[in-house]
């Protein structure tokens, strides 16, 4: 992830615009992206200011190209890097030999022409003579374990040029959410995955229907009831990519900017063309699921469709989307879970979701294996390989 | 029945660097607390407050007699192995006992006078889990060696990379203000060394989102540029015991000067100074011919849209080392280090690129911030005890890190406000015999740095003291 101070972003009528390199405008970055990852791929055994000099120079004649993005993509190639680390503190170790030679015969001066010290290339000499080495060499050693001096011993790299690219993307929005106070996420599928990326993030969420399709989801942290706070912006910065991955959303984050305290707004959607990293979530948890989904089709059955997690059901912070929703035509709803058999604590845990929503009617298809674990129900639908279509169907007539 | 009889008890939790009450039923919460701190959280369904709260809840609650459960405190007492804490001066125990009061405040003592001895005089009489919070990594092992070497007890470090928790632990601000929400219940009393550092808009969460009800400001000083001291009332508590630096001078402090040298640039310096300048000034006033108010953010903003805004924007950067790095200073240097020959002498830089050119051209130990642990003491003992004649440094020294002999310090350059003056000027300031301390400040002239100065001597602590132009 960038750094604040890497951060690079256009205020335009309350807005944010974090940076973003587009295809039109910036094609040629694809160039520029090739040089850099090559300079790190070759660039084993160099160390870490020699390597963001190079790519420094990659930019050299580009007139669009603002300092802070040429830092970020330095930081960028970093973060998927491997350096040295002295771990055994070898270089502190030669700088307190050579600063305790040295010290007796402080202070070195430019030319000894005084009584008393000594000349500063003659008793650079002498040390070097005793280590047997150059000074040039002791010279260039004395801070080898500074960060900007550590030798690169790996480079991860990235998918492709264009991967580089797009999570610099990513990672402009990323850091623009640092100022976040609060984010809202208008999304109409993959709730499931949204919401616990969210909750993976530590952050807390306000769920409230959008449309009849979908949801607004408000996502702030335990202090956000209490007064406007940034602290649970790096969360949000952290739970983006899950968020990129998934389809039909629209965000809106509430910014507060570090200068000047304005509020300001910075909106992202699903379809402006930011790739994750993250591959996007499965459609179905299981094949039971998958097969039954398959079979259902996408035309409603005796006036019911079948909509994939469609249905969120929340309690405080408590969450539970069950695997299908079904819409009749005439308006009404119902929910279904398929339970297969996993193990004793999964059936457990699925049990207590299922008592925090026993209000709700959630027909469950069980499968033969955890009949037994789970209490007989009016609502249960047993199923040995596959869910029986017709079964399904009777429950949802009976409503 | 389970059920009914767990709702009907009223229950005071920590959760997340917050105090959540559940339980009580919305009149009598909105009965008890008219004016706050409690505000309903619908997400989860019960009453929030900022764990900052937690002592004038807990006397709210129960100066009404409300039954009620306390789950908040996780911290008991705690036992000192081996106190050996010297006797106070009658000032030190003047502060101790306006702290003891109310167990809550800032007490305001210049450097060199001590505020360690009587933060440790308070921590063992108070004798509940202690976080002190420290503004940088250096002070924080200090405050651990002090613990140990006063109290005998192996404080738990929070920072720099390790997480270990004990029930007196010492941190960092950076580190306590992200972890507090984890721990803020675990200790009764937390200590704010150079307390002015706390009230930054993520800082304060420090003090927010502890529960701890004593709490102890440490400082020099309470000014802040923007003013934010009158936060540290609510955040820690009133200024209960003050002593002025004109109080401290020549009592507990070594007397003072300030010798100010301001050198010129090289002749090439000068020249390539002076064309960088005209690049930066050429550049702005073209676009204030537009844009009256253009000024350093605008010009940020603008470096990636075109080449001359990078151009001038590096013009400047490069304009600053000149200044910094000019090749005068390294004589100086040279000089100053002649002529105290045999005493320690610490030199403060603004950049760690000029503390290591210096380190590499003298051959004397530097500080770094990415020094560690155990080369900042060797570093630090080495100076005392003479086995190192010099150290140069960046910010990393600039607060209340022990340096108890030093005599002669030398500054080049660095940031002009008040505060940093008092820190830099009390690192010099430290009680050695009747020696007299110096303080050199070498600027460069005709440059920004000239301007800086002139601001620095504004300061309280350099208009009691004799300027003198070498």
């Amino acid at each position: 992830m960038l750094r604040r101070e890497h951060a690079i972003a256009e205020y335009q009528g309350g807005k944010v615009i974090p940076d973003r390199l587009g295809q039109k405008q910036h094609g040629h970055y694809l160039g520029y992206a090739r040089q850099m990852l090559d300079i790190y791929a070759r660039g084993v055994g160099q160390n870490r200011r020699q390597l963001h000099r190079a790519v420094w120079a990659v930019f050299e004649n580009e007139p669009d190209c603002p300092a802070r993005r040429i830092e970020a993509f330095c930081k960028l190639l970093d973060d998927q890097s491997e350096f040295e680390e002295d771990r055994g503190g070898k270089a502190a170790e030669l700088r307190r030999k050579v600063f305790r030679m040295a010290a007796s015969k402080h202070p070195l001066l430019s030319r000894a022409d005084r009584l008393f010290g000594s000349e500063e290339s003659a008793v650079k000499a002498e040390i070097a003579e005793k280590f047997g080495r150059s000074w040039d060499d002791i010279d260039a050693d004395l801070f080898s374990d500074v960060f900007e001096f550590r030798r690169l011993k790996r480079f991860e790299g990235y998918e492709s040029a264009q991967a580089l690219l797009a999570r610099y993307n990513v990672a402009q929005v990323q850091v623009a959410l640092f100022d976040a106070e609060s984010m809202t996420v208008w999304a109409t599928e993959d709730f499931k995955t949204i919401l616990r990326y969210a909750k993976l993030a530590r952050l807390m969420h306000t769920i409230q229907r959008y449309g009849d399709q979908g949801y607004a989801l408000r996502f702030d942290g335990p202090a956000s009831v209490l007064r406007t706070t940034r602290r649970y912006g790096a969360a949000m910065a952290r739970f983006l990519p899950a968020l990129i991955a998934c389809r039909g959303w629209r965000m809106h984050a509430v910014l507060r900017t570090r200068r000047r305290g304005w509020t300001v707004a910075l909106q992202v959607s699903a379809d402006e063309g930011l790739t994750s990293h993250l591959p996007a979530p499965d459609d179905f948890d299981s094949s039971v699921e998958e097969a039954f989904a398959a079979k259902w089709g996408d035309e409603p059955r005796d006036g019911w469709r079948l909509i994939r997690e469609g249905g969120i059901l929340h309690q405080r912070q408590k969450v539970f989307v069950p695997d299908f929703l079904f819409r009749h035509d005439d308006g009404r709803t119902a929910l279904m879970e398929i339970v297969g058999y996993w193990t004793p604590e999964y059936l457990e845990a699925k049990l207590a979701t299922l008592q925090l929503f026993q209000d709700q009617r959630i027909l469950l298809a069980v499968a033969r294996e955890a009949q037994q674990v789970l209490p007989e129900s009016p609502h249960t639908i047993p199923y040995k390989t596959v869910v029986p279509m017709q079964a399904v169907l009777d429950k949802l007539n009976e409503s | 029945m389970w059920r009914a009889l767990r709702l009907s008890m009223t229950i005071l939790e920590f959760q997340h660097g917050t105090l959540v009450l559940t339980g009580m039923p919305r009149d009598r919460v909105e009965r008890i607390f008219p004016a706050g701190p409690f505000v309903w959280d619908a997400r989860a369904g019960l009453w929030r407050a900022d764990a900052i709260h937690y002592r004038t809840v807990v006397e709210r609650l129960r100066e009404v007699n409300a039954l009620w459960e306390d789950k908040v405190p996780r911290w008991s007492t705690v036992r000192w192995p081996k106190p050996n804490l010297p006797p106070l001066r009658p000032e030190q125990q003047a502060a101790v006992e306006a702290w003891c009061l109310d167990r809550r405040g800032c007490i305001v003592m210049p450097t060199g006078t001590g505020k360690t001895e009587v933060a440790l005089a308070a921590v063992a009489l108070v004798s509940l889990p202690t976080l002190v919070v420290a503004p940088v990594r250096d002070l924080m092992y200090q405050w651990h060696r002090r613990i140990l070497e006063r109290l005998g007890y192996d404080a738990g470090v929070i920072g720099d990379n390790v997480f270990r928790v004990r029930p007196v632990s010492v941190t960092t601000y950076d580190s306590a203000c992200i972890h507090m929400e984890k721990f803020g219940n675990r200790f009764a009393l937390v200590v704010f060394d150079e307390c002015h550092h706390l009230p930054g808009p993520v800082r304060r969460d420090a003090a927010v989102m502890s529960a701890a009800p004593c709490r102890l400001g440490l400082t020099a000083t309470m000014e802040r540029s923007d003013g934010r001291q009158d936060d540290l009332t609510p955040l820690i508590g009133p200024t209960v015991y003050e002593m002025p630096i004109s109080e401290a001078k020549g009592r507990s402090l070594a007397d003072y000067e300030v010798v100010r040298i301001p050198i010129q640039l090289s002749p090439q310096e000068q020249v390539r100074y002076e064309e960088l300048s005209r690049v930066v000034k050429y550049y702005v006033a073209q676009r204030r011919k537009t844009d009256p108010d253009y000024g350093w953010e605008e010009l940020c903003a603008e470096t990636g849209k075109t080449p001359e805004a990078r151009q001038a924007m590096r013009a400047y950067h490069a304009k600053k080392s000149i200044e910094e790095r000019a090749e005068e200073k390294f004589r100086v240097l040279e000089d100053l280090f002649s002529l105290h020959a045999g005493e320690p002498c610490l030199v403060f830089v603004g950049s760690n690129q000029m503390a290591r050119d210096i380190s590499r051209r003298f051959l004397i130990p530097c500080l770094l911030s990415h020094s560690d642990k155990k080369e900042r003491l060797d570093v630090l003992r080495g100076l005392e005890d003479g086995t190192y004649p010099a150290l140069v440094a960046n910010r990393v020294l600039d607060e209340g890190v022990d340096l108890p002999e030093v005599k002669v310090a030398v500054v080049l350059g660095g940031s002009g406000s008040a505060r940093q003056a008092k820190q830099r000027l009390g690192r010099v300031l430290r009680k050695s015999g009747n020696a007299r301390a110096v303080l050199y400040e070498v600027v460069s002239g005709g440059t920004k740095e000239e301007k800086r100065s002139v601001r620095r001597r504004d300061s309280d602590a350099y208009s009691k003291v004799r300027h003198r132009r070498l």
